[in-house]
């Protein structure tokens, strides 16, 4: 067992009542979201998402809190101390409105984590200045041609005396229009491999605007207000400044920065769900079939009691995610893909089980229950942007045989304070730390010494403990089919095999996270969290994910869910791990 | 399909793998993700050419470790990117951990 970090309780209080005045504020700014005079309200919103445009009101406001302070290190002048943190705080506007939340800042966190990890004192001192100043910067990683095949990306940025010669184009660039700075990954070399590609962070003031252009706008499915173009560069020189890290390092900065985006962004989109739980819920109370309500159909009782517990589910995990950044630096590759590949997928199945509870009401794209369809559409693009599910997959593959041979049913289990949302953190974001392959998995340790240590005196903890022996088969399973894994399903090109192997994996490390936030809260003063019908409920969902048929839950296991789901409609409070008062 | 867990090269108990034994390990274990045989790969051919992708050189990295007791960075492949390289370097690795206290 490692030691848990010294906590000093006054320390402690502040860092959360900061962060919750943080998320309180957001909440009353944005208002209540039924009223139909509020420009932030759900009819505000619709109406900005059917023009193609972010809502002028929610941009004005994120600029008036200075939103963009999130993502600007403490040291910097800017309010970024913990990660999980600021999925928390992003979350109240991703709740709102996932175009916004995306479109008005985290693709400038995205392209601020290469400057934070990597850029020299004077480039972070300037980064930070440009976003404390308002600016958006945009991360223009993407050609459409290569995918997330970045190491084949042709975009170049030749070596010239001085500095750089930039040549090509970027494609799909969030306000690639209005940024003032582009973090660029381009070729700097023209051998094969890992060490031919850079970082460069050029602004848009210093480029020769006669040497690149802006490139239309795409349309999309979803987040339709965000400003997604391109951008097409002609010989245009940038100086050897503009250079973040050294020449050669883009492969392993991206993989390393975007470590902290992809364990951040995920827990950030929860809040979609959030909203769209509590909107199909409105639904069910209020609408009578067969001469009840909706909600008391069981078919559409449990879909709803499912999804807060899937919602549960990814929160657990994202949590898990963002505070391992902190406290297992080295383990956090493996544990950020796992939070891209499974939070987005699980939210996006979810809402298409929500889906089936409103029936037509889906389909319509206005009015009371409007705002659930954009959700629908919205919420992909958690999947698709940044690290594509099986890019996600295939980050995790080439380290299975390695954490089966080293790691599972050997290593020390992870602190207590990984599974406990409010628990203060090592102050700071370790950028430096963040090891491109580990061959610990504290996380699954935690499930496996688990096993001998859980009480066993109600229903429910029985349930529990039958539970967490099933995943500690399936694990068994995992290490041994990992074991076997041919070469060639150890590469990009694995058979489908090894993505299932990924796809299993993810789902026994969210069964730990949710094991995990249970036993930390049992002594803690949230009674729902601290029941154990809640972790049952969800650890048998994610059994029957895997194929498992886990024997029946006892009675009264889904009806304690079920209560709290309605529990936190009647009192307007938010349905993930924070229990957070909503307005309206 | 499972691929040999030891190899006698591997052996640093009896005799210290020379950049020559290892080269030939390499070869043979990069041919296996390359499906190819291993004379096909030149020892001053950057892998990334014959199409070995960033997720097999992680991979190569794990089954370097494995079979040679190795702890790796996980960019040595990127770092030193043929055979030739990555015998040479694998080589002053071993001699170094041999020398200090393992």
């Amino acid at each position: 067992m490692l030691s848990e970090p010294a906590v000093d309780p006054a320390a402690h209080e502040a860092q959360e009542s900061a962060v919750q005045a943080r998320v309180a504020e957001l909440e009353s700014r944005f208002g209540d979201p039924d009223d139909p005079a509020n420009p932030l309200g759900t009819a505000g919103l619709l109406a900005a998402d059917e023009a193609g445009e972010l809502p002028a009101a929610g941009e004005r406001l994120l600029d008036d809190i200075v939103l963009n302070a999130e993502f600007v290190p403490g040291e910097f002048g800017g309010r970024l101390d913990r990660l999980d943190s600021l999925a928390r705080v992003m979350r109240q506007v991703f709740r709102r409105d996932v175009a916004l939340g995306l479109g008005y800042g985290i693709t400038s966190f995205m392209a601020a984590a290469n400057v934070w990890t990597a850029g020299s004192e004077e480039q972070r001192r300037r980064l930070a200045e440009l976003l404390l100043g308002g600016s958006k910067v945009s991360v223009a990683y993407h050609e459409l041609a290569h995918g997330n095949d970045f190491v084949r990306n042709e975009f170049r940025a030749d070596p010239v005396a001085g500095g750089f010669r930039l040549h090509g184009r970027k494609e799909v660039i969030n306000n690639a229009d209005r940024a003032d700075a582009f973090a660029l990954f381009g070729r700097t070399d023209d051998s094969p491999g890992s060490r031919s590609h850079s970082v460069l962070l050029a602004e848009r003031d210093q480029l020769d605007a006669d040497r690149f252009k802006v490139l239309p706008r795409y349309t999309a499915v979803g987040v339709r207000g965000c400003r997604l173009s391109g951008l097409d560069f002609t010989d245009c020189p940038v100086p050897d400044s503009a250079l973040v890290g050294a020449r050669g390092q883009g492969v392993e900065l991206a993989l390393r920065s975007f470590q902290i985006t992809r364990s951040a962004v995920p827990g950030m989109a929860i809040g979609a769900l959030d909203s769209s739980l509590r909107t199909v819920v409105r639904f069910a109370v209020g609408r009578r079939l067969y001469r009840r309500s909706v909600m008391e159909i069981p078919h559409a009782s449990a879909t709803l009691t499912g999804a807060f517990l899937d919602l549960l589910t990814c929160d657990s995990l994202a949590l898990v995610g963002t505070r391992a950044v902190h406290l297992l630096p080295d383990e956090t590759s493996v544990y950020a893909a796992a939070v891209k590949y499974l939070v987005p997928k699980m939210l996006t199945d979810t809402m298409y089980d929500l889906s089936i509870v409103l029936g037509a009401r889906f389909y319509v794209r206005e009015g009371e229950f409007g705002i659930f369809q954009k959700h629908v559409r919205d919420l992909p693009v958690l999947s698709l942007g940044h690290a594509g599910s099986a890019a996600c997959q295939a980050t995790i593959i080439p380290q299975l045989s390695r954490l089966a041979r080293r790691a599972w049913f050997s290593g020390d289990e992870a602190p207590r304070s990984l599974f406990r949302p409010r628990e203060p953190l090592p102050g700071g974001i370790p950028f430096d730390r963040l090891a491109l392959a580990s061959g610990r998995d504290s996380l699954s340790a935690s499930l496996v010494a688990a096993a001998d240590d859980l009480p066993s005196g109600s229903p429910e903890e029985l349930a529990v403990q039958g539970l967490v022996l099933r995943m500690l088969d399936e694990l068994r399973q995992l290490q041994e089919d990992s074991l076997n894994l041919s070469p060639q399903d150890r590469t990009a090109l694995a058979g489908p095999a090894s993505f299932a192997l990924a796809d299993r994996y993810t789902v026994v490390l969210a069964a730990a996270s949710v094991l995990g936030v249970w036993r930390g809260a049992r002594d803690g003063d949230d009674p729902f969290l601290a029941d154990p019908a809640w972790a049952a409920a969800a650890l048998h969902r994610l059994a029957r994910r895997l194929g498992q048929r886990p024997a029946d839950l006892p009675p009264g296991c889904e009806g304690r869910v079920h209560e709290e789901v309605l529990r936190r409609f009647h009192e307007r409070r938010s349905y993930d791990l924070y229990d957070t008062p909503l307005s309206g | 399909m499972s691929v040999p867990a030891t190899d006698p090269t591997a052996n640093t108990e009896a005799t210290a793998p020379t950049a020559e034994s290892l080269s030939s390990w390499l070869a043979d274990r990069i041919a296996l993700y390359l499906k190819r045989s291993p004379s096909e790969i030149e020892p001053t051919v950057p892998l990334a050419e014959y199409g070995l992708d960033s997720v097999a050189a992680l991979s190569l990295c794990g089954d370097i470790e494995e079979d040679f007791d190795l702890v790796l960075e996980p960019t040595v492949a990127w770092d030193y990117p043929t055979i030739e390289a990555l015998a040479g370097h694998l080589v002053e690795e071993l001699q170094s951990t041999e020398g200090g206290s393992r």
